[in-house]
């Protein structure tokens, strides 16, 4: 009883000299620990560290830093120009710590990633994997939304053995890893007689696998609709394939833009997977061109084409998340 | 009045459980042409379930139900053909948020009956404007309110000319000052001669409308009589309790 009042005693003047900040928020710790920072900095090894005491300095150095940039980060009052020190700082002793102690030869960087000479001749051949990508990614987007939306209409009717089989299916191929499943059917089926170039098995793998993810998200979608909808629907005579193609879907499909958009970018991604069973597609035609060059310039080209053509898809469907969220809004 | 009139509809011995819930226990009404009939009653009665029942959105457990002589309970019936010939009403309006007003009502009479989208066109309006929103034909319905909505589901109700039409309270999700535009076009349907089967705690548009008001208490019809004669002097004494708390 006596300590306790002791105690809030001394936090109520503690909090009445210094407010109500908590003590790692304070310039009173923040300031000296400025200065310490920079005198670690100055000690701190300047290559890869011989022994563990230098790897023990740069953890440290890392977490003080770490600990600086958490306590201003963490109060909204410190100035702007503060803040934005305290995130480029960390961002920059991340770099740079990499730069200095990962032991890497950064003098070959540019003559080994980014070197334009390596790339004469290997962009006709870049340029047709990437078409190859486009159209095993275009094709194989058709024929999962349309399957997806074949299972997901199906399973609204809740026949039970209808359902059962549809969920198997859905489970199976969500499960399985298309790694997998490319390397099954284009060299395991051969051996039932079913012999498949690699694009068709490609398409047959990809469209598969994502038709069932397809399923789940108009699944989703056509669940989201209230039941009100269908029951206004039938009530003025509507078939109930009539209700879900002019009532149900219209409405679910605004919904489900949004996930869909997500799920054909992971898609065109996924498609670099088709590498494995030899399909001359993007990824594939910048591991050969590297190995025919003895230089990765190429591949780190396949990696910027892939940023280039789906960085813009990626904010496309941010952007509809957005909009659809602002849309569902409206609605209510 | 000796003649004799249409039955409309005829529901004999109407039984509904919702999983062990006996919600309606045995309901034999009839229902004749160019009747107005109003269903009051206590909450969890039953009505919404009744009216839901006639029409098949809600399957009977048992019982016959038979609209203008069909049995619909048979399971050879066209239930979509008997249901484009009843309105349904609902209490929150259900209308297509996708669709503008008047694609709303044109929706079915294009898609069920066949009529070319012109004509279907030219029909809703005469309806919007029979309705009063002949302005918001173009509106979607989260741009107009809650009495307009319904008045509009009344409208598409009406584009399949029904042969009668079920309200399931209409008016109990609208506030105060929108219910009034709403009952005055159910009041003109009434005065038309539409069969009208209203789920309905507006007692003043019972009296004016209504040629027979039904009691519904615990599943069972528990009185039936002229709207004047019944809010005046009830018999059953479950119908008093009711009365005396929302007169």
């Amino acid at each position: 009883m006596q300590t306790n009042q002791i105690r809030q005693s001394f936090y109520q003047r503690y909090r009445e000299k210094f407010g109500h900040l908590p003590w790692y928020k304070r310039y009173e710790f923040l300031l000296p620990l400025s200065l310490f920072i920079i005198l670690l900095g100055i000690f701190l090894p300047s290559g890869r560290p011989s022994n563990a005491i230098g790897w023990v300095l740069i953890c440290t150095f890392i977490f003080i830093v770490l600990l600086w940039v958490v306590g201003v980060l963490t109060d909204v009052e410190k100035p702007r120009w503060l803040r934005a020190i305290a995130a480029f700082g960390l961002i920059f002793v991340f770099g740079f710590s990499f730069y200095r102690y990962s032991g890497a030869r950064w003098d070959l960087f540019t003559k080994t990633f980014l070197n334009p000479s390596m790339m004469q001749g290997a962009w006709s051949e870049l340029l047709l994997g990437l078409e190859m990508t486009l159209k095993l990614a275009l094709v194989s987007m058709l024929i999962s939304t349309v399957l997806g939306l074949i299972i997901a209409v199906l399973r609204s009717f809740k026949n039970p053995i209808l359902e059962f089989f549809l969920i198997i299916y859905i489970d199976f191929f969500r499960a399985i890893p298309l790694i997998v499943l490319l390397v099954f059917v284009y060299y395991a089926l051969p051996f039932l007689g079913i012999a498949l170039d690699p694009y068709l098995a490609a398409i047959l793998a990809v469209s598969l696998n994502y038709s069932a993810y397809v399923a789940e998200v108009f699944r989703s979608g056509i669940e989201s609709i209230h039941r009100a909808q269908v029951e206004a629907a039938r009530s003025l005579g509507l078939r109930s394939l009539q209700a879900m193609r002019l009532v149900i879907l219209p409405q679910a499909v605004r919904v489900v833009v949004p996930p869909l958009t997500g799920l054909m970018v992971a898609l065109l991604k996924d498609t670099a997977l088709a590498t494995i069973i030899g399909l001359p597609e993007l990824l594939y035609k910048g591991i050969q061109t590297m190995i025919w060059k003895a230089n990765p310039t190429p591949l780190v080209t396949v990696a910027l084409i892939y940023l280039l053509v789906l960085l813009p898809l990626t904010r496309f469907s941010s952007y509809l998340e957005r909009r659809s969220k602002k849309w569902v809004k409206s609605a209510r | 009045m000796g003649e004799e009139r249409q039955v409309m509809i005829e529901t004999i011995d109407l039984h509904k459980y919702f999983k062990d819930q006996h919600v309606l226990k045995g309901i034999s009404v009839k229902i004749y042409k160019g009747e107005v009939v109003a269903i009051i009653g206590p909450s969890g009665a039953g009505k919404s379930t009744f009216l839901r029942c006639i029409n098949r959105l809600e399957e009977p457990s048992s019982g016959k139900i038979y609209i203008e002589g069909v049995d619909i309970t048979s399971p050879r019936v066209d239930m979509n053909k008997i249901r484009s010939e009843i309105g349904f009403v609902f209490q929150s309006y259900n209308l297509f948020p996708h669709l503008t007003a008047i694609e709303n009502i044109k929706l079915a009479p294009v898609h069920v009956r066949k009529i070319p989208e012109k004509e279907a066109e030219q029909k809703g309006l005469e309806l919007l404007k029979k309705v009063g929103l002949e302005d918001k034909a173009h509106a979607y319905p989260d741009q107009l309110s809650g009495g307009q909505q319904q008045r509009v589901a009344i409208a598409r109700a009406l584009a399949m000319q029904p042969h009668m039409i079920f309200f399931d309270e209409p008016t109990s999700a609208l506030d105060p000052e929108m219910i009034r535009e709403v009952l005055d076009v159910m009041q003109n349907l009434a005065a038309e001669g539409m069969t009208m089967l209203v789920v309905s705690h507006e007692l003043g548009f019972i009296r004016e409308a209504a040629t027979r008001v039904l009691v519904l208490a615990d599943g069972c019809v528990i009185e039936e009589g002229l709207p004047r004669q019944l809010f005046n002097n009830p018999q059953h004494p479950r119908t008093k309790e009711f009365l005396s708390k929302i007169l």
